[in-house]
């Protein structure tokens, strides 16, 4: 009898937790829906190893057109214009070598893709930029990305705060509101870029583009896609330089090959807060390639990636 | 353990002459960061011997332990010499656990021997997650061992290509991902985060 009764304590047990987690997926939902039509102005701080800025953002969203302002407020001024999604201009330093892909399509968060391969949360209350704010916190079900913990308004849905946790806990890069105002939407004037800011020409990649891409990976961690793919002329390197950009719906991590054509190259392994960048030396039928991997992923996997990178004139091997 | 018993150890590894107690000694080391660069030294001293190529800075165990904590087929664990090292690990265990379970003589150096493999294990304990068999579990914390380094954003092996190229890959990684028509405003901060130095 005992036992009997309490059972339905143990189940109740097992409804609650999907009810959690629907809950995250909710939040999540009303995040990437907010963060479309939310119009706003505030400033932010973004830290991480070795770097601190803060940043003004001004964002009108009128019948469904955003038109999105951000300015760093310390050092240089760096700035960016979207309208819909599309980089309008960016200033000096940020546009160098950029080139604005026509058909990059615009990047939802996608709450149910990500609890594929994230456990989604509720972990709490906090208080960010004066105001009250939940906790989702999405933790890696594999070894292959990165926690985060989001702090979403309780109000509009915006995410006020975001972590990026190793898998032991480390913190690698900050990016917190200060201050939110969603009631005064910004006026023309806050809008308008400076002069400084270059409008972006967009690059004519899209023949190319077309060609299939000579490289192909044979390992990926799992729920990565490939999202863009681009093979173009580096001015600087001399050759057309292979780039492919992958990610999960939240991390994302770029591949390029690189011909040397003889140039002398060493391996190479790096970590610029949540950034890691792995080269390695490639003997391909071709030549010899350098294959770079950038990305907010851990190090043994970018590692891994950069291992798996295969001439698609090369067997598949086992 | 002293330190001279270890790089004996060390160099009787490199010359494949270690009986288990020496491999298991050293297995047991190897997270050290002096330990590690003290076998890299002798790598290169070997090398330059034997008149061998050598990539000075080529140091793939963590892309090994990922590759190992993510296969479930023992068989395909490991690649090159690793995976001679995994097979040795396993006889140097099982020779131990026999010796240690067994005690058939109460010889000093078996004492010495198990008193210094235990001495680590606190630090293999504090491991989050035991990936792959636990002999291994050794070779995956060298992945904690191997960020050791470049946390503080130090590059392996300065030479002109990467100081050259790698800059730029990062700043279009950034990039790409902030004029991607995204979300939030992190990628523009991350990307705009590369440009303050």
């Amino acid at each position: 009898m005992q036992a009997i009764r309490l059972l339905p304590l143990l189940f109740s047990g097992w409804l609650v937790l999907p009810v959690h987690a629907d809950e995250a997926q909710d939040l999540l939902k009303r995040l990437a829906q907010a963060e479309q039509q939310q119009s706003y102005q505030g400033t932010f701080v973004y830290e991480r190893n070795g770097s601190f800025s803060t940043h003004r953002i001004w964002r009108r969203v009128v019948e469904g057109k955003a038109r999105e302002h951000v300015l760093q407020l310390d050092g240089s001024a760096q700035e960016i214009l979207r309208v819909d999604g599309v980089t309008q201009c960016v200033s000096g330093i940020l546009a160098d070598g950029v080139s604005n892909l026509p058909d990059s399509p615009a990047h939802v968060l996608d709450a149910k893709k990500l609890s594929a391969w994230y456990d989604l949360k509720v972990a709490g209350t906090s208080r960010v930029a004066a105001r009250v704010a939940t906790i989702v916190t999405l933790t890696p079900k594999d070894q292959h990305r990165y926690g985060i913990e989001l702090h979403i308004d309780n109000e509009t849905g915006l995410p006020l705060k975001s972590l990026l946790l190793s898998d032991k806990g480390q913190l690698l890069e900050r990016f917190q509101f200060t201050g939110l105002n969603t009631v005064d939407v910004p006026t023309d004037a806050m809008l308008q870029p400076s002069a400084d800011c270059k409008p972006l020409e967009v690059s004519k990649v899209k023949p190319d583009a077309a060609k299939p891409i000579a490289w192909r990976s044979d390992w990926l961690p799992p729920g990565f896609e490939l999202t863009s793919s681009a093979a173009r002329k580096d001015a600087a390197a001399k050759s057309v330089v292979t780039s492919l950009m992958y990610d999960d719906g939240l991390a994302r991590f770029s591949v390029f090959i690189e011909p040397l054509n003889g140039t002398a190259a060493t391996d190479i392994r790096t970590q610029l807060g949540p950034t890691v960048a792995v080269s390695r030396r490639l003997t391909a039928p071709k030549g010899d390639v350098m294959v770079t991997v950038v990305g907010e992923i851990p190090l043994g996997t970018a590692e891994r990636i950069a291992l798996s990178i295969r001439s698609a004139d090369a067997p598949v091997s086992k | 353990m002293s330190r001279e018993a270890l790089q004996e150890s060390l160099s009787a590894v490199m010359d494949n002459e270690a009986d288990e107690l020496e491999l298991r000694r050293v297995l047991n080391a190897i997270d050290d960061a002096d330990t590690r660069a003290t076998w890299s030294r002798y790598q290169l001293a070997r090398a330059a011997m034997h008149k061998e190529l050598l990539v000075p800075h080529l140091d793939i165990s963590a892309a090994v332990a990922a590759a190992i904590a993510d296969e479930v087929s023992p068989l395909k664990a490991g690649r090159g010499p690793w995976r001679t090292l995994g097979r040795l690990a396993v006889a140097a265990s099982v020779t131990v656990a026999v010796l240690a379970g067994v005690r058939l003589y109460n010889h000093d150096d078996i004492a010495g021997a198990q008193l210094a493999q235990q001495t680590p294990q606190p630090a293999n304990l504090s491991v989050p997650q035991v990936k792959g068999p636990a002999v291994l579990a050794g070779y995956t914390e060298s992945n904690e061992q191997a960020n050791g380094p470049m946390v503080n954003g130090v590059m392996q092996g300065q030479a002109g290509w990467q100081d050259q190229r790698l800059p730029g890959y990062l700043r279009q990684h950034a990039q790409q991902a902030a004029l991607k028509g995204t979300e939030s405003a992190l990628p523009y901060a991350r990307a705009a985060s590369l440009e303050n130095r």
